[in-house]
């Protein structure tokens, strides 16, 4: 007869057997084998269950907090400030714009219709300038100097405001330097000859030229917030013959004192304002 | 101890459970760390207890950012890290295996097969996340396979136990003396119970004290300016578009190609209405920096700009080249824009030259400053509204279900 197949209830990790209900199956010959009769001590479900249920509910104690700590950090102000530190996209600002130049172009832009709501008021004329950048001619250029890559003399036939060919190119090349520059300045000048009147209202209409030019090539919506006209007639900071060097749209032309100044200095600045 | 002693599979079971429990306790902590919204150094390494790498770009990262490595993420801010399941799951086999190893050869018929059946469960899963890295992340991250690595050692101990097993029964089918008590068949339900019970209780913890983060989901601004005024941005053709969105992207950024494969795998991608603003990270163009962060991402912004209809054919591109691709970019434009002419053809290359171009790529980078975004990609505007970083990564799909549900599949 086959033994009575052993009903040693084992201990385990969940619920470790009580030595008392070890029943030992009946020892003989063809018996259990001594090993699977003993039983299984509590010891180790004991030891199992101990180490198991310590480090799932340690490390559940470990996760509650480390979640809590972070949303103490997420509250904390710290956290705000260190977000607030990442660079934020903006305008160029090269070397050239020192405060005395800011300064200037913060009162071009102020007083020339480019911020503060004044639409109706497109750019400035001699006495504007004078009023406002309240330094000399020579001081006024000085500030332009740095620009002289950057931007190219747009050249007129004397007495007319009509662009050529090449300085619509050259217009339309330095408008597509742009980079990031936020604004283009277009300070529009007239030669000493004839009358201030007049030459005030020719360096107007130079002034103008550009403008409607740019606007015919680039149909670009922003036009106006983004180009400070300054007509100057032959009022205030007329250009030397020096200026001459400077790139334009008649290179290699004759140039002197009278028609250099019968033109319009075009420039993207890269300053922020 | 031999080969064939019996505390062998005990003793491999421990130590793989313990090194399991150690890799996942690392992967959980770094998650919840992240739980502030702030980026935080992580521990990617083969060694327990190496320091942690701020590297935005380790693989580890890519894996704790993937949808697969969370459930319920659009339930809560992050969903429920599934580290926390194997953390609990290897503390109950920590302590199996050491009541395993304790009681030796007096352990039950039972035990034997109960353990050697669920130790493979770590394994299963860790197959099933394998492929998922090789196949979706591309990338493995060195906690992760030493998890699989504590996995296989696990099973590697169930099979040792198994075999032992099946030596004894056959023995004693063949007249052999019963080795081993059979133990009482309650005993696998409430191991089990047990089991399950250890691997829902981090689960249960973590998910239970989750902060409330919808106060700060529309944070991070808006758009300034809605429009672009020259209409340059590009129009990033999807199936069906249903929410707008305005994405600051550089082709050659690891993190924008870890978005867009997100928003894919998410599924969420074909329902978003994208314009794309590009923003190559490379002072060759983008004067905001002072030296290239990803040099020949101008060339590749250029690529993109002249794609028109296959636009995001070739930001996909990019991004599916995106390693060699900047090794290309470092050596210079010519080969960059060799490698383009050569994938989409020489028209294509043609107008990535003309001023036109280089104008409407300035004016994407202007309308970045109109909009004062962060000099750093991607920015991800929902509608007007800006993603925070944080809410583009691990909180992608809880935000999009906060803010946007209709684009959720």
């Amino acid at each position: 007869m086959r033994p009575v197949a052993p009903t040693v209830i084992d201990p385990q990790p969940g619920a470790p057997a009580p030595a008392q209900n070890v029943r030992r199956a009946p020892e003989g010959p063809g018996g259990p084998p001594p090993q699977a009769s003993k039983g299984t001590p509590p010891g180790p479900a004991i030891v199992g269950i101990a180490v198991g249920a310590l480090l799932a509910a340690g490390l559940s104690l470990g996760v509650r907090s480390s979640v809590h700590a972070a949303g103490v950090r997420l509250a904390s102000p710290a956290v705000v400030a260190e977000k607030q530190a990442v660079a934020i996209a903006d305008h160029a600002e090269a070397p050239y714009c020192t405060p005395a130049f800011k300064t200037v172009l913060q009162r071009v832009l102020n007083s020339c219709g480019l911020v503060g709501g004044d639409s109706a008021r497109r750019g400035c004329q001699p006495a504007d300038v004078k009023t406002f950048a309240s330094i000399s001619d020579a001081d006024f250029n000085a500030l332009f100097t740095p620009l002289k890559d950057r931007g190219a003399v747009i050249m007129f036939d004397e007495g007319s405001e009509k662009l050529d060919d090449e300085a619509k190119k050259l217009l339309e090349d330095k408008w597509q330097e742009r980079k990031g520059a936020r604004y283009f300045f277009v300070v529009a000048r007239a030669s000493k000859t004839g009358s201030p009147d007049n030459n005030r209202a020719l360096s107007h209409k130079r002034a103008n030229s550009v403008m409607f030019d740019l606007n015919e090539q680039f149909h670009d919506p922003d036009l106006d917030k983004q180009v400070g006209l300054l007509w100057l007639g032959n009022e205030f900071a007329q250009l030397g013959r020096d200026y001459c060097d400077w790139p334009s749209s008649r290179p290699g032309k004759t140039c002197n004192a009278e028609a250099i100044n019968r033109s319009a200095f075009v420039s993207w600045v890269d300053c922020r304002l | 101890m031999t080969r064939n002693d019996p505390r062998v599979p005990a003793i491999t079971a421990l130590v793989a459970s313990t090194l399991g429990l150690v890799f996942s306790s690392y992967s959980t902590f770094d998650y919840t760390a992240h739980l502030d919204r702030q980026i935080h150094a992580i521990h990617c390494s083969f060694i327990p207890g190496a320091s942690a790498s701020s590297d935005l770009e380790n693989p580890c990262r890519a894996a704790m950012y993937s949808p697969y490595s969370a459930i319920l993420r659009d339930k809560l801010w992050g969903g429920v890290p599934i580290s926390l399941f194997g953390m609990g799951a290897f503390a109950f086999f920590v302590g199996f295996s050491l009541y395993l190893l304790l009681v030796g050869p007096r352990a039950t018929r039972m035990a034997q097969w109960f353990f050697a059946a669920t130790s493979v469960t770590p394994l299963l899963a860790s197959i099933v996340m394998f492929f998922i890295s090789l196949l979706r992340l591309g990338a493995f991250c060195k906690l992760c396979v030493g998890i699989y690595v504590s996995s296989v050692g696990l099973a590697v101990a169930g099979v040792l136990v198994a075999r032992a097993a099946l030596a004894e029964q056959k023995a004693e089918a063949q007249g052999a003396p019963p080795a081993r008590a059979r133990g009482s068949a309650v005993h696998p339900v409430a191991w089990l119970a047990a089991l399950g019970a250890a691997a829902l209780l981090p689960a249960t913890a973590y998910a239970s004290s989750v902060p409330d983060y919808r106060p700060y989901l529309a944070s991070c601004g808006k758009l300034a300016v809605a429009t672009e005024p020259h209409n340059a941005l590009v129009k990033i053709a999807t199936k069906r578009p249903v929410q707008p969105v305005t994405m600051f992207v550089d082709p050659l950024c690891p993190t924008c190609k870890a978005l867009h494969e997100r928003l894919v795998g998410e599924g969420v991608f074909e329902q978003l209405d994208v314009q794309a603003s590009l923003f190559p990270l490379d002072n060759e163009c983008n004067w905001m920096l002072d030296r290239p962060l990803h040099a020949g991402a101008c060339v590749l912004a250029k690529a993109v700009l002249c794609g028109g209809p296959r636009s995001r054919e070739v930001l996909e591109w990019a991004y599916s080249k995106q390693e060699e691709l900047r090794i290309v970019g470092k050596t210079g434009n010519a080969p960059l824009k060799a490698a383009v002419v050569k994938q989409f053809g020489a028209e294509l290359g043609t107008c990535m030259e003309t001023r036109a171009t280089q104008l409407r790529l300035n004016q994407h980078l202007q309308y970045a400053v109109a909009n004062h975004v962060p000099v750093s990609t991607p920015q991800v505007f929902l509608g007007e509204k800006r993603l925070c970083d944080e809410d583009t990564d691990l909180g992608l799909r809880y935000t999009l279900g906060q803010l946007a549900p209709e684009v959720l599949p």
